[in-house]
């Protein structure tokens, strides 16, 4: 089903939504001490939505799976232990404006939380949120969504995906959530073509993005499983400090950790935390052994899962292509010319 | 209720194993859930010390025996502190049972070969119980155990029962300097031991659990006794959080050891690089 909205009915929209109470999140401008940056954010009115300009620094795992989540909390008397759910369930939100990188990983990530064991700390919120994507036309040197099966445009994850095209937006609603959306909102929407006038720059980014990379998947994935062994490894190795930052900002990095975090003798609360397999700690034995012992073991751990390990047993790879990896990291490792090595080592292998 | 939220127990028991290890017996502080509760030999569980966090052991009793479950541990950081310090009557989480078991019932009808090093005991003596609880399904059993040294032994009066029955063999051994002058066992490594013992392959499967170093120089003597790699079975430790498959902590190559295992046999282990 789609439909057409124009500017300012978009921002009605927005402030309309915002009025009834639901949390809204979309890109908004945050000045720096130099220049500014696109962060997604709770936005308080329309006004704060910046619907263009650099690529958003972070993504919106955040919202998803906050940093540190409480899971429950305890309390004890004497011997005896009680437990209560942790305060604060999940709030219905709406995202506006994400990008195409951002709301593909929600759906990759999905799939982790969802095999076997059905994770409704994520899923709380997965579920709460209606995602309204935007297709993207401010790609960098970094982006390489197209290699990964994405796509500045591409839809995947989005319950509402919007289309600039002169004067406004073109809204296709996807899922039911999303035809649901448009009818509860259906006075700031027009019924509309597929294709009435969309921008020309969204098909000028995907051309860009698909100059930046262009990769073999399928032969990097063999080569990954049979080069464990590399001395590859020891060359990004040595680049990396690991800081983990490539890890946060990743849409689709989801490792935790599970902590108590006392407030007192007798009681507190036991939390989940985001962590990273980019630290020595993350696999250290009680003994004292750690069965990956330096930084090479430990990059090789994160191109390997995101490339090798969760396509074997989930399909597609755990990558978006958003660059942010690239743009964070202050040793210059960059996932893009990594994936290019991998691919012309796969070739002259075959 | 949240797949992270444990189970209350209560501690029922407590046997000072060794100076720094410690056995604990729990039930369910939920009478409906005691009942209910059932679990395979070689699963593990998450066990909680509220305030001091969560930590991983196997399920040390075998599921012959209900009503209760044990874990055996080692003091060695925060959680296993904080469970130290627990006494008889004092309730702690658990979250459980997860990961595979060891393929028991695939044995009957065999001989069984019991390998364990330490601690190491703690998983196998749940393999041990559930075997000599259903013993006539079962030909040969051959204890072999070794720790550093005769202080080190978990599980002192288990062994001495199994010392004494007629159809368990056992042989304990101690590593050299590590005996005192009235230990009767054998004086050497584990390997060197499976090695004297010689138990025959046929129709044998072997179950082994110890320190990575121990495994790595057994692997090859159960080899040239003729087990094949498909038939010796064991438990790996890597570390893990949340059990379910979701952390990411635990994952070799293309396992999870908490879903995928953390039972494998010494065939798979070949195949998975060596992270573990
Ligand atoms: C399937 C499975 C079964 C197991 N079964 C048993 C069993 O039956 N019995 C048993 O005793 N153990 C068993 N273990 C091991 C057990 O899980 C660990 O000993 C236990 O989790 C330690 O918890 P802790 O909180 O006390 O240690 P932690 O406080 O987490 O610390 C343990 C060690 O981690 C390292 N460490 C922690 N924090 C840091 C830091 N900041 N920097 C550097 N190093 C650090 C140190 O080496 C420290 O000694 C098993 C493990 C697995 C995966
Ligand atoms: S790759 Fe870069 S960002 Fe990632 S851990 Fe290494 S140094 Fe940090
Ligand atoms: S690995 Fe890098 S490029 Fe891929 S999704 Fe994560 S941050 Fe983006
Ligand atoms: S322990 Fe969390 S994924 Fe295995």
């Amino acid at each position: 089903m789609t439909f057409s909205i124009s500017d300012s009915g978009l921002n009605a929209l927005v402030d309309e939504v915002i009025a009834s109470g639901t949390t809204v999140i979309a890109p908004a401008l945050v000045k720096l001490s130099a220049g500014e940056r696109r962060e997604y954010q709770k936005i308080g009115s329309a006004q704060k939505m910046a619907l263009t300009g650099a690529i958003v620094s972070n993504s919106l795992k955040p919202f998803i799976m906050p940093p540190s989540v409480p899971l429950f909390r305890y309390t004890r008397a004497k011997a005896a232990v009680s437990l209560e759910p942790a305060t604060g369930k999940a709030q219905a939100a709406v995202v506006i404006g994400a990008q195409a990188c951002d709301i593909a990983a929600l759906e990759i990530v999905d799939r982790v939380m969802d095999w076997d064991y059905h994770d409704e700390v994520w899923f709380e919120r997965r579920k709460a949120t209606t995602v309204i994507s935007l297709a993207c036309t401010q790609a960098d040197a970094s982006c390489f969504c197209t290699a990964v099966g994405s796509g500045p445009d591409h839809p995947r994850g989005s319950d509402i995906q919007l289309l600039r095209k002169k004067g406004g937006y073109l809204a296709r609603a996807l899922t039911e959530s999303g035809k649901a959306f448009c009818s509860k909102y259906g006075s700031h929407f027009e019924k509309a073509g597929d294709d009435a006038d969309r921008d020309p720059l969204i098909k000028e980014t995907r051309e860009k993005v698909e100059t930046n990379l262009k990769i073999d998947l399928g032969a990097i994935r063999s080569f990954l499983t049979r080069n464990f062994e590399h001395e590859l490894w020891n060359d990004f190795g040595l680049r990396c400090h690991g800081c983990g930052a490539c890890a946060f900002a990743c849409p689709t990095c989801h490792c935790f950790d599970i902590v108590d975090e006392p407030e007192g003798i007798t009681h507190g609360v036991r939390r989940r935390n985001w962590d990273t397999c980019q630290t020595a700690k993350f696999t250290v034995h009680a003994s004292g052994h750690n069965p990956r012992k330096d930084q090479n073991s430990r990059i090789r751990q994160r191109v390997m899962h995101k490339f090798q390990i969760y396509p074997e047993r989930f399909g597609d790879v755990l990558c978006t292509g958003c660059g942010r990896c690239v743009r964070v990291c202050a040793g210059g490792m960059n996932l893009l010319e990594i994936l290019k090595v991998l691919d012309k080592s796969a070739e002259a292998k075959s | 209720m949240s797949i992270y939220q444990p189970h209350l127990m209560r501690v029922d028991g407590i046997i000072d194993e060794t100076p720094d290890t410690r056995t604990l017996r729990l039930v369910f502080k939920d009478p409906a859930l005691a009942e209910k509760f059932d679990f395979k030999t070689g699963q593990f569980g998450e066990y909680s010390v509220f305030g001091a966090g969560e930590c991983t052991f196997c399920i040390a009793s075998p599921p012959t025996r209900k009503g209760y479950i044990e874990c055996s541990f080692k003091k060695c950081g925060k959680a296993t502190s904080g469970l130290r310090d627990l006494e008889v009557g004092d309730e702690m989480g658990f979250r459980g049972p997860y990961g595979n078991s060891f393929p028991v019932e695939q044995m009957e009808g065999g001989d069984i070969v019991f390998i364990a090093g330490g601690i190491g005991l703690a998983p196998v003596r749940s393999v041990i119980w559930n075997v000599l609880d259903r013993r006539e399904k079962y030909q040969n059993v051959t204890i072999i155990y070794g720790a550093r040294t005769t202080g080190d032994l978990v599980y002192k009066r288990e062994l001495e029962e199994w010392s004494r029955r007629a159809d368990v063999k056992l042989w304990q051994t101690v590593d050299p300097g590590g005996e005192t002058c009235d230990w009767k066992g054998q004086v050497g490594f584990v390997p060197a031991i499976v090695e004297k013992a010689a138990p025959s392959a046929k129709n044998a499967h072997a179950v082994i659990c110890g320190p990575p170093i121990m495994i790595k120089f057994t692997l090859p003597v159960l080899s040239k006794l003729g087990f094949s790699d498909d038939r010796v079975f064991t438990t790996l430790e890597n570390r893990m959080k949340c059990g379910l498959g979701k952390c990411g902590r635990c994952n070799i190559g293309e396992v999870y050891v908490c879903k995928d295992g953390p039972v494998f046999t010494a065939a798979q282990l070949k195949n998975l690089p060596p992270e573990y």
